[in-house]
């Protein structure tokens, strides 16, 4: 019997899956558990295509769930847009998660159809500067990894070759490498506002490493876990407080470096230089239109204001384009970084985004994506 | 709901930008980004965002019927066989294996491959390789000084973070482009017989130009010669997605360009085209010329992946699967070799049996995918500047602008594919001096006719006109044209 | 009366049908002096002005903005102003933190009768935006 609020450390019964499996395999377990039992239609995984590449899919067979276990921390999508329409099951970042609820609100999913195995995220990082810091920093050849992992501040990859490498994150970073931008900045770590958050943070003694630390954020949650249980796919036992304490700690840290990160991210520019800054941050953009279709929190559709009201023959001295983006995401806007990875000119859109949105929300005490409570901001305030 | 997803790489140009296509149950297309692809990291500009539109599939037609694509075959072999003085064309929209396969067609009709770019017939051949493959794009990041002789925003969008990344990296970036750029440091205009002493090129520079059907081959041998006597690197980038694997792979010898292809048709001396996904009414700067020169064949044989409006005209079409269902590879300006994802042979398989029944070999897409590794790969594994190997040449002066409307050729124009891109440029002068109305219309008009543009304005030199979208009253690289209020 | 040289700013009010429209044209057809530079864009309820237009606006050459409507209450469409008030507030914020100057934007709430006060609230935001000279986002060529 699983209830709301539980934290358990568990793992998948399946020895393969959890060998597999990012830190014991219970999330793929929990997640096959509910396309098996009927709790859901679908699964959104990743479909691994090598080692720093993933392509998220939608499936509704059983063994391509059990054959997407792992983490793949050089493959930052948000998988929100992903699971539109559908009865989901759906592993998620705390980013994917925000992003989803935001979705929700928008009417664009049902979120009572839509069953959300959270992960704690510590960061994600782009394929490419990946592949380049593995072969400057860690003199491997990109070819040859079979594995990667973070532990205690540490990023391991593993080898063809049995063999293994650590560097601390930090190292890296200062390096030019590491997490991308937007997850440097990121203090959400563990999805307490998806229906599981699931990570291996707790994960202590003799199962680290192959076991995950669960917690049933409500209902949905209780619903999914128990669904595994009963089908026998996971086994559990609950957490110890040492575990618990270790979790919050790690996470306290996490929290405190995002915030500490923040400040250097996003220094102060004085009043009569921002006009400048935006203007000559935006002067190469091509309009490509990127940065709106790869948005998981964006739910206007082709021809939305910033498309229709925007066009190439208007010669502005900033974009209309953006304009509107600016203001319309300044309640919704989840820093997910997925409109600066994707900007064929390197505009650090998400960084520009933030600059209006993280105060925006921050006056009003709103954090996007976390509830259903709290509808979109504009409208709450408009009701 | 089965999704299909599709590993490919993008039709614009050749920088070989890497992407996803998703087609749904409907056969509905997105597009999703390939953020491990090294040439772009998964980014896409404008072209690439709307490729779902440019993925328009083709049928099979006999004599403006259709049919299926066997019967189409059929009647293309019959139509072939015997028939001398075949001109065939493929502009390298394909992949390496159909181009191959094509080459082999070719063979069975005793006639060669034109891949459409006229500049190669006049420059030794030994310069060819570094036409053909370029730099490698992480180079750029790293050059000293870079001459820009095309506009990247508009004409190879994803060269901009390249060359931003340059900038950043302390090169200088100098404009020879009619526009003023926004990422150069220096916006100038020289006489190409400065080039050498004006300039400041060095072994540390990179020049990047570009080479396509309607290029003057005086300018290709002068940026040639420059980079040969300055010592510095040369780019030349090319508009479709297979362009330096054509070249890599195919015969230069006895080529022509488009425009001879044209000229032969009018005069004559071409009676029988047969093409691979090139579609000329696309590819001329004309198009109602190109239509009425095309009207002139005897017999025209269309072998393609798109619902191109040369189709219409063609005795024959034999439809393919679209470019993201083949299976197949593309060779980028870098010199990787691409793959597709995708696993469908149907258009090798046609031309397989094409090439059969023409008296010719069999062949399957293993058998050209070898020999396309054989042949390109051995050579060049992982991408490398190759220098140049050939001798300055003896030039003679670039043509001269000799109009004033410029077409700034652009992957949307390549495919006349409609974009928001429907007015032309000019600057505030020209406002003035014709007192154009804010929200009103530029008439211009040529031999060719006359057309009314909505407008913006740049700051570009004196009494041009730069156009993005391919115009009716278009007839060249450049076009005199009368400007008007409306 | 102002010379031809001297430098007029572009001002764009967007007006309400009911209540604000109808205090320009008070103040217009009373003895008010008002400086010869406001642009008067009527919509139905000052509910119906999208940031949108008001970007719009700056980008063509205003040099400041105004959104006015029926004083809060008096809305003839119950609450259109209590929306735009939000709305405003996002706004506001936002071109704050673009770096455009704040005497650029205004909110006033003016009913039709209040000629005067309309007047009055032209001449101080001319007054304001003349010390700070045409706005950052006016495109080359227009005056
Ligand atoms: C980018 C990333 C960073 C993480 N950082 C931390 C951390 O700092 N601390 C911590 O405690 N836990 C972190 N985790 C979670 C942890 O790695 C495990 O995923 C979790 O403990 C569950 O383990 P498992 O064996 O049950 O997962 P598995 O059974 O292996 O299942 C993993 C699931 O994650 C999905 N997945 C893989 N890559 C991604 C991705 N990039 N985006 C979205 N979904 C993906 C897979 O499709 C699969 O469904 C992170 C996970 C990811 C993806
Ligand atoms: S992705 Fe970049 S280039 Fe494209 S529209 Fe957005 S900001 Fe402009
Ligand atoms: S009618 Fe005047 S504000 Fe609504």
């Amino acid at each position: 019997m699983a209830n709301v609020g539980d934290m358990v450390v568990g793992y998948a019964t399946d020895e393969n899956v959890r060998s597999r499996g990012a830190s014991g395999g219970l999330v793929t377990a929990v997640l096959a558990a509910a396309l098996e039992k009927g709790l859901v239609e679908n699964v959104v995984v990743m479909k691994h295509i090598n080692e720093f590449e993933a392509v998220p899919i939608i499936t509704d067979n059983v063994e391509e769930v059990l054959a997407s276990t792992g983490s793949l921390h050089s493959v930052p999508v948000n998988l929100a847009k992903y699971a539109v329409g559908r009865k989901v099951a759906m592993p998620a970042k705390p980013c994917d998660v925000q992003a989803v609820i935001e979705q929700g609100k928008r009417e664009m999913i049902d979120l009572d159809n839509t069953y959300i195995v959270g992960l704690n995220c510590g960061g994600s990082m782009h394929p490419i500067t990946t592949k380049k810091m593995l072969v400057e920093m860690y003199d491997i050849d990109p070819e040859d990894v079979i594995g990667e992992e973070i532990e205690k501040g540490k990023l391991i990859f593993k080898t063809k070759n049995g063999e293994e490498k650590a560097i601390a994150i930090d190292e890296l970073e200062e390096a030019g490498f590491g997490r991308r931008e937007s997850c440097r900045f990121c203090t959400l770590k563990i999805p307490v506002n998806a229906d599981l958050a699931c990570g291996n943070w707790g994960v202590i003694g003799d199962m680290a490493g192959n076991a995950t630390f669960c917690q049933v954020m409500n209902e949905k949650g209780a619903k999914l876990l128990e669904n595994a249980i009963e089908a026998g796919r996971i086994e559990v036992q609950p957490a110890s407080d040492k575990a618990i304490a270790i979790r919050d700690k790690v996470n306290s840290v996490m929290e405190d470096l995002g915030s500490y990160l923040e400040k250097e991210i996003f220094p102060e520019i004085p009043d009569e230089e921002r006009m400048q800054y935006y203007m000559d941050q935006m002067e190469n953009c091509i309009d490509c239109g990127a940065c709106k279709e790869v948005c998981p929190v964006c739910a206007c559709g082709e021809d939305s204001k910033c498309t229709m009201f925007h066009s190439l023959v208007d010669n502005y001295k900033m974009s209309m384009y953006h304009l509107v983006r600016f203001m319309h995401l300044s309640d919704s806007c989840i820093a997910c970084g997925q409109c600066s990875d994707v900007c064929p000119s390197d505009i650090p859109i998400t960084l520009l985004q933030s600059r209006f949105s993280i105060p925006s929300q921050r006056r009003r005490n709103y954090q996007p994506g976390m509830n259903l409570d709290t509808p979109p901001f504009f409208e709450v305030m408009l009701k | 709901m089965k999704e299909m997803i599709y590993q490919t790489v993008c039709p614009g140009c050749n920088i070989g930008c890497g992407l996803y296509i998703r087609e749904n149950e409907e056969g509905a297309l997105t597009v999703d980004f390939m953020k491990s692809s090294s040439a772009n990291l998964g980014k896409l500009c404008r072209f690439g965002m709307k490729l779902p539109h440019h993925y328009s599939k083709a049928t099979s037609m006999v004599d403006g019927k259709e049919a299926d694509i066997d019967a189409a075959v059929k009647a293309a072999s019959d139509k072939l066989k015997g028939t001398r003085n075949v001109t065939m064309l493929a502009v390298g929209a394909t992949t390496n294996e159909e181009h191959l396969g094509f080459t082999k067609i070719a063979d069975a009709l005793g006639t060669v491959v034109n891949t459409g770019i006229g500049a190669y017939e006049e420059i030794p051949s030994e310069c060819h390789p570094s036409i053909s493959q370029g730099i490698p794009l992480d180079d750029i990041e790293n050059a000293g000084r870079i001459a820009l002789f095309i506009d990247p925003y508009v004409q190879y969008p994803l060269l901009v973070r390249r060359l931003l990344a340059a900038k950043k990296n302390g090169a200088t970036i100098v404009s020879l482009t009619c526009c003023d750029l926004n990422l150069a440091d220096e916006n100038v205009s020289i006489n190409p017989a400065d080039y050498k002493t004006e300039l400041g090129l060095d072994s540390n520079s990179i020049i990047i130009t570009d080479v396509n059907p309607h290029s003057d081959a005086e300018q290709v041998k002068n940026l040639l010669n420059l980079a040969l006597v300055t010592g510095s690197k040369i780019m030349f980038m090319k508009p479709f997605v297979n362009s330096t694997g054509v070249h890599l792979l195919g015969k230069s010898a006895g080529q022509i360009g488009l425009h001879d292809i044209m000229d032969g048709i009018n005069d004559g001396s071409i009676k029988t085209l047969v093409t691979l996904n090139s579609d000329l009414l696309e590819l001329m700067p004309n198009t109602a010329d190109a239509a009425e020169t095309l009207e002139k064949l005897d017999d025209l044989v269309v072998i393609t992946s798109i619902d191109g409006p040369v189709n219409e005209m063609a005795t024959i079409v034999i439809a393919t699967e679209p470019l993201y269902a083949k299976a197949g590879s593309f060779m980028n300006v870098e010199g990787q070799v691409l793959n597709n994802s995708g696993e469908s042979t149907v258009g090798i398989d046609a031309m397989s049996t094409l090439s059969q029944n023409l008296g010719g070999e069999a062949f399957d897409f293993q058998a050209m995918h070898s020999k396309m590794m054989e042949s390109v790969v051995r050579k060049f594994t992982a991408p490398k500047y190759s220098e140049l190997e050939c001798k300055v040449m003896e030039t003679a002066a670039p043509a001269e602008n000799s109009g004033n409307l410029i077409s700034v050729y652009n992957p949307f124009m390549w495919c006349n594919q409609t974009d928001d891109n429907d007015f032309v440029i000019v600057n505030m002068n020209m406002v003035d001096k014709l007192g154009l109305q804010k929200g009103g219309m530029i008439s211009l008009t040529s031999d060719a006719g006359s057309v009314n543009m909505r407008y913006t304005v740049r700051d570009i030199p004196d009494g041009l006109i730069l156009t993005m979208k391919k115009l009716p009253v278009v007839t060249g690289n450049t076009t005199e044209v009368k400007a008007e209020a409306v | 009366m102002m010379t031809d040289k001297e430098w007029t700013p572009k001002i764009v009010a967007f007006c309400c049908n009911w209540c604000s429209y109808g205090g320009a044209d008070t103040a217009g057809m009373g003895r008010f002096q008002q400086p010869a530079s406001t642009r008067v864009i009527r919509v139905m309820c000052s509910g119906r002005i999208d940031p949108l237009h008001v970007f719009n606006a700056f980008l063509e050459g205003a040099d400041a903005v105004l959104v006015t409507g029926c004083h809060i209450g008096d809305c003839h469409y119950v609450n259109g102003n209590e929306k735009t008030e939000v709305r405003y507030q996002f706004l506001e914020e936002m071109l704050q933190q673009l770096g455009l100057e704040p005497d650029r934007l205004h909110l006033n709430w003016i009913s039709a009768s209040e000629g005067e006060r309309f007047a009055n609230f032209i001449k101080d935001v001319t007054a304001k935006v003349k010390e700070l000279g045409p706005s950052p986002l006016k495109p080359a060529g227009v005056k």
